[in-house]
């Protein structure tokens, strides 16, 4: 429990600080600096807000035939793909894919959307 | 962290075991203080009167070839046409700081991607940008390889793909977490090397969008040739077009600014020779190198190895890349199969 606000609503209000008024008052260096800790931020607010659930490793699981959390999974399905046949990195790939497009939506949703 | 004052001192030494003894250096500006490496606007004031110029000190983070050769491929890449800063000082060590270090004329323009692609907003301009990064390629190319510094890194002329391969795979272990997409994407270069070019060359390594001096819409320099090394030719326009590198102006293939068919017209009225399928093989691997890359960043800085908060926040960008090398797999699907 924590008091008002939210922790995802104060790194926003951090990233919006940063962004409206420190980035246009600094040098070009600084500015840089402060539009990396506001992107930060905002990644931040989104882990905050979209937690990983169960349901989330399920392929992943299924791909495996175990269970387990994801950096437990993903070590797993690392060392399994060391000597993997093509028809196992065919069924890895759209697994992975999943995978990757859950954490893009949290670190950079607009990724997934501009045209590859 | 260096301070300024250290940095002056260490860049007046390196001017005079160079001979200029009585050269006194003034740092004026920060250009960046990157993920590689450190770059200082600086003034030289000699007897001649001042002279701006740029020193750039090595982080070392990512394997890069030396600032010597740095310098011997700079004198080489101007003969051949390429535009290229004059090189006034270079060391492997920094006395007292004990970092590479290149010290180069300054070479007015652009280098900040937002600030080159917000230049480009015409179609015209960008593709004249993009034919200008062809030509310097393709004379970049055609530099005779005999020529060059004899220990360069050079990739294994038998197997040039699997060697990369190899090299990816070392790299991707002594990561401290796993990155299955990663691994994945190496199964799919192992699988699939393209026919190999008629002859290994030079290869710049790191030409990029971010690594071009653009002025007034023309390539004032190629920059930063830490990355350098002989391999396949096709490494560096396939690189140049990588998505990372568009910083968002996703339409632009070359650099964000440019078309594929002006790069490539450019680079073979100069000499290149464009093998599709290499470029393919090429845009992939340099991906998973990157992917790589910044996971290392993050990794530098967990172990304490850095402070940079751009490091800190490199590893948050790890699933753009293993995104862009997944989706260039599946845009192959057919050749997953060998």
């Amino acid at each position: 429990m924590h008091d008002d606000p939210r922790p995802a609503a104060l790194l926003e209000a951090m990233a919006r600080t940063l962004t409206d008024e420190v980035v246009p008052s600094t040098d070009e260096a600084a500015r840089h600096a402060a539009r990396v800790v506001a992107n930060l931020c905002r990644i931040l607010a989104r882990e905050f807000e979209q937690a990983p659930t169960a349901g989330d490793r399920g392929a992943m699981e299924a791909l495996l035939d175990l269970r387990g959390g994801r950096a437990d999974l993903a070590t797993l399905l690392d060392e399994r793909l060391r000597e993997s046949e093509v028809a196992f990195d065919e069924r890895a790939l759209p697994v992975l894919l999943a995978d990757v497009e859950r954490r893009l939506a949290i670190s950079r949703p607009s990724y997934l959307a501009e045209p590859s | 962290m260096t301070t300024p004052r250290a940095y002056e001192a260490a860049l007046t030494a390196l001017l005079e075991g160079s001979g200029r003894a009585s050269a006194e250096v003034t740092i004026v500006g920060t250009a960046s203080v990157g993920t590689q490496r450190t770059t200082l606007f600086i003034e030289v004031a000699d007897r001649a009167g001042p002279l701006r110029a740029v020193a750039q000190i090595s982080l070392n983070i990512i394997p890069a070839a030396p600032a010597s050769h740095q310098a011997s491929l700079l004198g080489l890449a101007a003969e051949a046409g390429v535009p290229v800063p004059h090189v006034l000082a270079v060391t492997d060590a920094l006395p007292g700081i004990d970092r590479p270090a290149l010290m180069t004329t300054h070479v007015d323009g652009l280098t900040i991607p937002r600030q080159v692609l917000r230049s480009h907003t015409d179609h015209n301009t960008g593709d004249r940008l993009a034919a200008a990064c062809g030509e310097a390629l393709g004379r970049l190319h055609g530099i005779d390889p005999g020529t060059l510094p004899p220990d360069l890194d050079r990739l294994a002329a038998c197997d040039p793909y699997l060697d990369y391969c190899d090299r990816l795979t070392l790299s991707l272990d002594e990561l401290p977490t796993a990155h299955p997409a990663i691994r994945l994407g190496i199964n799919w270069l192992q699988r699939n090397p393209p026919r190999p070019a008629a002859e290994q060359t030079l290869v710049h390594g790191d030409f990029r969008t971010g690594n071009i001096i653009v002025e007034h819409g023309r390539l004032a320099a190629v920059i930063d040739w830490e990355l350098a090394h002989v391999g396949d030719p096709m490494e560096d326009p396939a690189y140049l077009c990588m998505r990372t590198w568009r910083f968002g102006n996703d339409s632009r293939h070359c650099g964000g600014f440019g078309s594929l068919r002006a790069l490539r017209e450019a680079y073979e009225s100069r000499g290149g020779f464009w093998r599709d399928d290499a470029f393919h093989w090429w845009m992939t691997a340099r991906t998973a190198w990157w992917a790589i890359g910044l996971a290392q960043q993050a990794a530098a800085f967990s172990i304490g190895e850095t402070d940079s908060i751009v490091h800190a926040a490199s590893g948050r960008r790890v699933p753009e890349l293993e995104y862009d090398l997944l989706k260039l797999i599946s845009d192959n699907k057919p050749a997953m199969k060998g």
